[in-house]
């Protein structure tokens, strides 16, 4: 990229090496004269040929294409008899004149040649190492705002471009874009936001004419063919990608016209890439600091949970025992305070649940887990509560392993609250039904009872807080149950749902991912391979 | 039983006094201490025979307490705690506790596990694991190996032999998933839980009398198992 400033100079440094080396020439020249009862025309031809070569080695092709001829002339006429004339006494003169003219360009010409190539290569040096130290900076900056800063700033200046703006576009908020203006540029450009919308979308570029038209999808390589003023582009926008995802959009601009050489177009390449990770390095910076928010704000909701439980449960403690101790002296008051203790327990507990599942930690232990392992930790729970009630287990599948991927304990919570409430709304000698099988890719542990079932209109009503049945007696409870239930299957990826049951009374279902057989095989004769060393006795 | 020396940690008074209530019945000896330091300092001087250790403790965390107390003394450990929380649950049992309640807990049900840890810790400690020993319809041999279920032999592959005898050596004690695992399978890699549930599960079907309605292998929701060998 040549600069307009530094090329006056250059001009002023040519003409003097123009002027040095005909002086040189000159002096030569003077000097052969005078010596040229001396000399033959080899050493005439060897003097001009190392005149021509430093001149064009300092002063380019032109200037050693000049020095050949003017050398040319000089020989002819000074140093090939007659003396004076253009004309030649020995016609195999021409033959040495001719090699030294032929000599002599190409000479200039390959010396040119070897030139430009080492000045290509320096430029392409410090190209790359412009890269490398941008890409070293944006690492460094502190901020990654400020980084993105850094590097439309550099695409700015080293496409000489009015304006660069960098636009965010990946996450859901969108940030003000990053813009670098030159000082000069006139800012009256108003941009079209929903081509900044369309170009992070679609992942294709579009440009802006002068005459205010768009076009989209316009490849980047146009930007380098001339066109007439009307149709020039104003301004340029290119999605940024990182492993093919559009991060942001990169627009340049330039109120006057943009047009950039194949060699500008292969920085502003370069450059967007690191803008593109730049853009995605501010988003990952802001998704940690909203990671650590939240997980600071999770420590503080714990602690508080754990505070109010503690500060509510231990004098419940004290209350329960001293109501125990008064109960077996003989009052029956104090039965009754214990009971009520432990409703109230009940219910801390609950709101502690609910607490939970809106906060989306309801099921924060999900491994592998057996069907039938969750059934035996069911019925050993209610057992104490179910006043001789049949309630029957059954493992409907035919799989020798019934697995499913979910919070054991979480799990257990909400197949006991379903059993809790299928003893109280069934009558008190109706049996009540566990059943865990499988459903496709779902494990399913459903609850049935023989109650009065559940009217459509309902149905969707008892899973919602504190709700209670209208037409049933007082069952105790708050009507918290089947909404926990419901919250800790959906907290791990599951359903709860109510349907009738035939012949008579209701069925839950409850649903949470099942494990494939084939991969619990797997798992079984990884380990069961010990087992064939194993001692038969 | 009468004799023994219990250490009651909690710094509400009024819990010290139901738990003292509560071990008075069995005419232990108890001393109480109202923060962790004075705990740690009462254990280390009284050499109680078992210890009640309230978790939300004003100066030391209760998990290091715990922690500090095992590391020399094989004294049973009770922890009461206000947090319903299967992961602190987890952390204890794997510090050493022996035992974990809830509050409110009811003083019938400390009072039951209290007398199981004393009996427990009187008991030689690895006896489970080298006896034979009847449970029911069960009689185990652990060293031969043998089992025989209504004296029919059953045979159990070297996995779950390994299982057993753990489960036994601990019997009436919760082990953790990883308590359990190490034990059985080292430090192999995998997907710990479904090793684990797999082998339960086998385990059950051959020694339970209904293994849908286990009485011998226990689970402990969200923490482990526990053998019950008094069912």
């Amino acid at each position: 990229m040549s600069d307009d400033r530094a090329t006056s100079p250059r001009r002023g440094v040519r003409r003097r090496e123009w002027v040095a080396w005909f002086a040189v020439l000159f002096a030569v020249t003077a000097a052969m004269v005078a010596i040229r009862a001396h000399i033959n025309e080899a050493h005439v031809a060897l003097a001009y040929l190392l005149v021509v070569q430093g001149g064009s080695a300092r002063g380019g092709r032109p200037l050693g294409i000049a020095l050949s001829a003017a050398a040319f002339l000089c020989f002819d006429v000074l140093f090939l008899p007659p003396y004076g004339t253009l004309t030649l006494q020995d016609p195999l003169n021409w033959i040495v004149l001719g090699g030294f003219l032929l000599t002599s360009i190409l000479s200039a010409q390959l010396l040119y040649r070897a030139q430009s190539e080492a000045e290509i290569a320096r430029d392409r040096a410090a190209e790359v190492d412009r890269l490398a130290s941008l890409g070293a900076e944006t690492l460094n900056v502190g901020r990654a705002e400020e980084a993105l800063m850094a590097i439309a700033s550099v695409i700015r200046a080293s496409l000489r471009l009015d304006e660069c703006a960098l636009y965010m576009t990946s996450g859901t908020a969108r940030p003000d874009p990053i813009v670098s203006r030159s000082r000069v540029a006139r800012s009256d450009m108003t941009v079209d936001s929903r081509l900044v919308d369309w170009v992070a979308g679609e992942g294709r570029s579009v440009v802006e004419r002068l005459d205010g038209t768009t076009e989209r999808n316009w490849p980047i390589q146009q930007l380098s063919v001339a066109s007439p003023t009307t149709n020039r582009a104003r301004a340029f926008l290119r999605p940024l990608q990182v492993r093919e995802r559009t991060v942001g959009v990169l627009r340049i601009s330039n109120a006057a016209g943009l047009t950039l050489t194949p060699a500008q177009i292969r920085v502003l390449e370069a450059l967007a890439y690191y803008a593109a990770l730049g853009v995605e390095r501010v988003r990952l910076v802001g998704e940690a600091q909203r990671a650590v928010a939240l997980q600071e704000a999770h420590k503080a909701k714990d602690a508080v949970l754990a505070s109010v439980s503690h500060d509510l449960r231990t004098p419940l403690t004290t209350i329960k025992a001293l109501a125990h101790e008064i109960a077996q002296g003989g009052d029956d008051r104090a039965a009754v305070i214990e009971e009520e203790a432990d409703r109230l327990n009940l219910f801390v507990a609950q709101m502690l649940d609910l607490s939970r599942i809106a906060s989306g930690s309801a099921a924060s232990n999900v491994h592998p887990n057996e069907a039938e392992d969750l059934l035996g930790a069911a019925a050993q729970q209610v057992s104490g509560r179910l006043h001789g009630r049949e309630l029957r287990i059954e493992v409907a599948s035919d799989e020798p392993l019934l697995f499913g991927r979910f919070d054991f304990a979480q799990t257990l919570r909400a197949v006991v609250n379903l059993i809790d409430n299928a003893a109280k709304y069934s009558p008190a000698n109706a049996p009540i039904d566990l059943i865990a099988r499988r459903d496709g890719r779902w494990l399913v542990f459903a609850v049935g009872d023989r109650g009065p079932g559940i009217s459509s209109e309902q149905r969707e009503r008892i899973f919602e807080p504190f709700y209670r049945r209208s037409e049933s007696p007082d069952v105790g409870g708050v009507g918290l149950g089947l909404s926990i239930a419901r919250g800790i299957a959906e907290a791990q990826g599951g359903t709860l749902e109510l349907d009738h049951r035939d012949g008579g009374g209701s069925v839950f279902s409850l649903r949470v991912p099942a494990i494939p057989t084939a991969e619990l095989e797997q798992a079984a004769g990884v380990l069961g391979e010990r087992d064939d060393a194993s001692n038969e006795s | 039983m009468a004799g023994d020396v219990v250490l009651v940690v909690d710094d509400e008074p009024q819990i010290r006094r139901v738990v003292r209530n509560v071990l008075a019945a069995d005419e232990v000896r108890v001393l109480e201490a109202s923060n962790g330091q004075q705990a740690i300092d009462l254990a280390a001087a009284e050499r109680p025979a078992l210890i009640v250790l309230d978790l939300g403790l004003p100066d030391i965390q209760g998990i290091a307490v715990c922690r500090e107390i095992r590391s020399w003394s094989s004294a049973p450990i009770i922890v009461l705690s206000a947090r319903h929380s299967d992961q602190e649950k987890v952390a204890l049992l794997d510090a050493g506790a022996d035992d974990y309640m809830t509050k409110p807990f009811s003083p019938g049900e400390l009072q039951a596990r209290v007398r199981a840890q004393l009996r427990r810790s009187r008991l030689a400690p690895a006896a489970g694991a080298t006896q034979v020993i009847t449970i029911g319809e069960l009689v185990i041999d652990p060293v031969k190996p043998s089992l025989k279920k209504r004296d029919v032999g059953v045979h159990l592959t070297k996995t779950e032999w390994e299982l057993l005898r753990t489960l036994l050596k601990h019997a009436g004690r919760t082990l953790t998933h990883q308590q359990l695992f190490r034990a059985v399978w080292g430090n192999s890699s995998g997907d710990m839980q479904q090793y684990l549930r797999v082998h339960v599960r086998s385990l059950r079907r051959k020694i339970e009398t209904d293994p849908v309605r286990p009485r011998l292998i226990v689970t402990e929701p969200g923490v482990g198992y526990r053998f019950e060998n008094e069912p």
